[in-house]
């Protein structure tokens, strides 16, 4: 320890951890283990995190269930499966490390008690997933997530690891060219708390809410991404989002890609089985961004349903199956749309569902800024690339959670305790910013800012894009983000001021809704979730590098990065 | 329709309640309706919430009366009665407040835990008493190199249990937690039940006993309106019972 302060709330931690969903309860139990003190500090209680909302499943070449010849899968498989859907962009040495550590780690979670579904064998079960050479996917039921997260949680919570909840963490706070902590207000009090660390790591998330049709909890505003750019981090590939094909028509919540592992198929207004049209050979488990283009596609020339959607239908694999393989999935269609998927089809259109981009870090997960890590959805250390599998995002944040947790161990005997004037004055300038705000004569709404946004997002930076709208898409972002300073909450309580947070959420969605504009549109070609009707094809001489986009004086600049190749070579991507 | 919504925060007498009229559209839901009332009418207004699709179990208040999920919880189907969940009478839940069912829904806090503001309750003693039963997985036999093996019709018994969200609204229904606020409570038992019942653990009667005291098992007066409130469907009275059973059992056999 060795580090006191006058100020009661000033924490000292040798690891502060931002974020308690999968990425960041791995984490913590990685840092509990290596006898270090850390904290974990969230918005919101961890079990509330958005990793409980995933469904269908990890991958991992278990190869318990065998291929359609008798093959058996391995890692180099995954790998191929991953750089293939990622249009290549993804970082070759990232997805190695990824898929090789695969089977480790869904055998760790069992080895903690996680209670995946078993094949008749006892093994745990594996099942088809989209743009997958193999039944690679392990899953429990369509509740991976949920399972998932509650078994990291039991096993932190033993630890007695000391957990920040509902804390927003407001800045990061630099000193000498390091980061050494952070700010946060404590949501219930209002009071601000200064955190000192020699090593922060982000584990926030993504930023799907900056979008109105989107799967994410409404929690998912980016506010790590945020705050990385903000002390100088720059994000990568942040234009690159993913639209899962099927959301439940109404309220966008995820119907499981397993839906269609499990035979479901997508029919179009007309009754026809529209996918053999656009993937001859994968048909409706092609990967998600030619999924979604393909039914944004049968709308927009008339073959959807008034409101826009298409039937997923599953009744044609019986009841039996639907209880005991996609209980999860029914009971949301029930719930939220009336429709019982054993008895008729159910409506579902596109909707944003992950960010592959995010905060640039290099292969162990470290930051250009000494002391900052990040890992999980809010990182980009690039093994999605320009489009994620389904499967892998739960892979990730189990993975990178613990790896760049070791990264941190070894790092960190390098790093002296900080100071704590710099954590001092940094939670004076929070307390000074939020009167400023909270003393503005009142202006336009929040939430209709915010509703402004997400529909924009939505509108020009959706599925299919163009040069011409997302110019003119940006030039309304930045309209917004002037507006930003006429913004006030009229409650002026500092106690569970949930108007206050999410003001300060929309600050950052803006900023990071101009940094997704301003990727798009450099980004002349269309390459995985990038479609842009100007420029249709991939365009591997021009693009196939890395988008960096980072602050400096208060403008976006953008860079670029080589993208590591290797094992295998980019090719054209055929389903 | 309106919406009547409990409102109290630190240095008020006695809490109110706010009314707020909006348009009862297909497919709004409780939690929808929250976010009319702070977007439209006062931004002060406090409730938790985070995923929106009835899985993540922070939105558990008390609405018309009943324990529910805020998010998962539609707004037409409760004004036509579709949604009514006959209780076992404790007293937060007695008709104190004036309301007309048919146009108004009352909107209320979870019981059993203190209010923080609004619709917030602290959590802290449910999650203190979910501590209390040592949920974390303890295998009977050191890690092998792959997988335990599991029996794929033992996992249905199990997945009754391991679906629980830990959202409290059984916890904000029970009248044994209303009477004896030391009582764990039917989510944490649910959750013993769950690590004794899984075939990988094999500490058997041991794990039962950390609830062997009377705050635990036998607390329990099979009301039975944790099961009906519950969003998931788990069944802590199952659970208890059975639990129960295996106590008595090997009291006798001793």
């Amino acid at each position: 320890m060795g580090v006191a302060s006058t100020v009661e709330s000033i924490h000292y931690h040798d690891v502060i951890i931002i974020g308690g969903g999968l990425t960041g309860l791995r984490a913590a139990l990685q840092i509990s283990n290596s006898g270090l003190s850390g904290a974990l500090v969230s918005k919101v209680h961890p079990l509330r995190s958005h990793s409980v909302a995933a469904q269908g499943g990890m991958n991992a070449s278990l190869g318990n269930v065998p291929g359609d010849d008798g093959a058996s899968d391995d890692w180099k498989m995954h790998a191929y499966d991953t750089v293939k859907g990622s249009d290549y962009l993804a970082d070759q040495d990232a997805v190695e490390k990824m898929c090789r550590e695969a089977v480790a780690t869904v055998y760790e979670l069992e080895h903690m008690g996680t209670v995946w579904s078993r094949l008749e064998n006892g093994k745990i079960a594996q099942r088809p997933f989209g743009g997958a050479g193999f039944p690679r996917t392990c899953y429990a039921a369509d509740r991976t997530g949920h399972n998932a997260l509650h078994t990291l949680y039991e096993q932190v919570l033993n630890k007695n690891f000391p957990f920040y909840e509902e804390f927003f963490v407001t800045s990061l706070v630099k000193d000498k060219g390091r980061c050494i902590g952070c700010t946060a207000i404590e949501i219930m009090t209002g009071k601000i708390h200064g955190f000192i660390s020699k090593a922060v790591l982000m584990a926030t998330g993504g930023f799907g809410r900056i979008f109105n049709r989107s799967t994410n909890a409404l929690i998912n505003t980016g506010d790590g991404q945020a705050l990385a750019l903000e002390a100088g981090v720059p994000l990568k590939d942040m234009e690159f989002v993913q639209f899962h094909p099927t959301t439940l028509y109404g309220t966008n919540i995820l119907m499981s890609e397993g839906a269609r592992g499990e035979g479901g198929i997508l029919i179009n207004s007309q009754g026809k089985r529209f996918m053999e049209k656009y993937a001859p050979n994968s048909v409706d488990l092609a990967p998600r961004d030619v999924v979604a283009r393909s039914i944004e596609q049968e709308i927009r020339e008339g073959r959807g349903y008034d409101g826009g959607y298409v039937h997923l239908d599953l009744t044609h694999l019986g009841s039996d199956r639907i209880m005991e393989r996609l209980p999860g999935i029914r009971q949301i269609a029930m719930d939220f749309a009336g429709v019982d998927p054993i008895k008729e089809p159910v409506p579902v259109q596109p909707g944003q569902h992950y960010s592959m981009g995010g905060i640039d870090v290099d292969i162990n997960g470290s930051t250009i800024l000494p002391g900052l890590y990040a890992a999980g959805e809010c990182a980009c250390i690039s093994v999605h690339g320009a489009n994620r599998l389904g499967g892998n995002s739960l892979l990730e944040t189990v993975i990178f959670g613990r790896l760049v947790a070791d990264t941190i161990i070894k790092d960190i005997n390098n790093f002296q305790i900080p100071d704590i004037l710099p954590v001092e004055s940094a939670v004076n300038d929070v307390e000074f910013k939020i009167k400023e705000v909270m003393g503005r004569e009142k202006g336009a709404n929040i939430f209709d800012v915010k509703d402004e946004m997400t529909e924009l997002m939505f509108q020009k930076f959706g599925i299919f894009r163009n040069g011409q709208t997302m110019k003119k898409g940006l030039n309304e972002i930045l309209k917004m983000e002037n507006k930003l300073s006429e913004l006030t909450p009229n409650n002026k309580d500092l106690a569970v001021n949930q108007t206050l947070i999410q003001f300060l959420e929309l600050e950052g969605m803006l900023k990071i809704a101009e940094v997704v504009a301003r990727g798009a549109i450099k980004r002349k070609e269309s390459r995985g979730s990038h479609m842009r009707t100007d420029h249709p094809d991939r365009d591997d001489k021009n693009f196939l590098k890395h988008t960096i986009i980072g602050l400096e004086d208060n403008n976006l600049n953008i860079n670029y990065k080589p993208v590591t190749l290797g094992m295998f070579e980019p090719k054209e991507r055929v389903y | 329709m309106k919406i009547k919504v409990y409102r109290y925060h630190d240095g008020m007498k006695n809490p109110r309640y706010d009314t707020f009229e909006l348009e009862p559209k297909p497919g709004l839901t409780i939690l929808g309706a929250l976010f009319q009332f702070q977007q439209n009418f006062d931004d002060s207004i406090a409730f938790h919430y985070s995923c929106r699709g009835a899985v993540c179990g922070t939105c558990a208040m008390l609405i018309n009366k009943v324990p529910r999920l805020a998010c998962r919880t539609q707004v037409a189907s409760l004004l036509n009665g579709d949604l009514k969940i006959p209780l076992s009478p404790y007293h937060a839940i007695e008709e104190n407040i004036e309301w007309d069912n048919k146009e108004e829904v009352l909107i209320e806090p979870l019981p059993h835990l203190p209010v923080i503001k609004d619709l917030i309750v602290d959590m802290g003693k449910f999650f203190e008493y979910y501590k209390d039963i040592e949920p974390v997985f303890k295998p009977a036999d050191s890690t092998p190199e792959k997988e335990r093996l599991m029996d794929p019709d033992s996992i249905p018994e199990l997945e009754l249990y391991t679906n629980c969200i830990l959202c409290a609204a059984c916890f904000g229904s029970c009248p044994i937690d209303d009477s004896d606020p030391e009582y764990l409570g039917p989510a944490a038992l649910a959750k013993l039940y769950r690590f004794y019942i899984d075939p990988r653990e094999e500490n058997g009667i041991e794990r039962l006993k950390i609830a062997d005291i009377p705050r635990g098992w036998w607390d329990c007066k099979f009301h039975g309106n944790c099961r009906r409130v519950c969003p998931k469907d788990v069944p802590p009275l199952i659970a208890i019972a059975k639990a129960r059973e295996q106590l008595e059992k090997e009291g006798e056999d001793r």
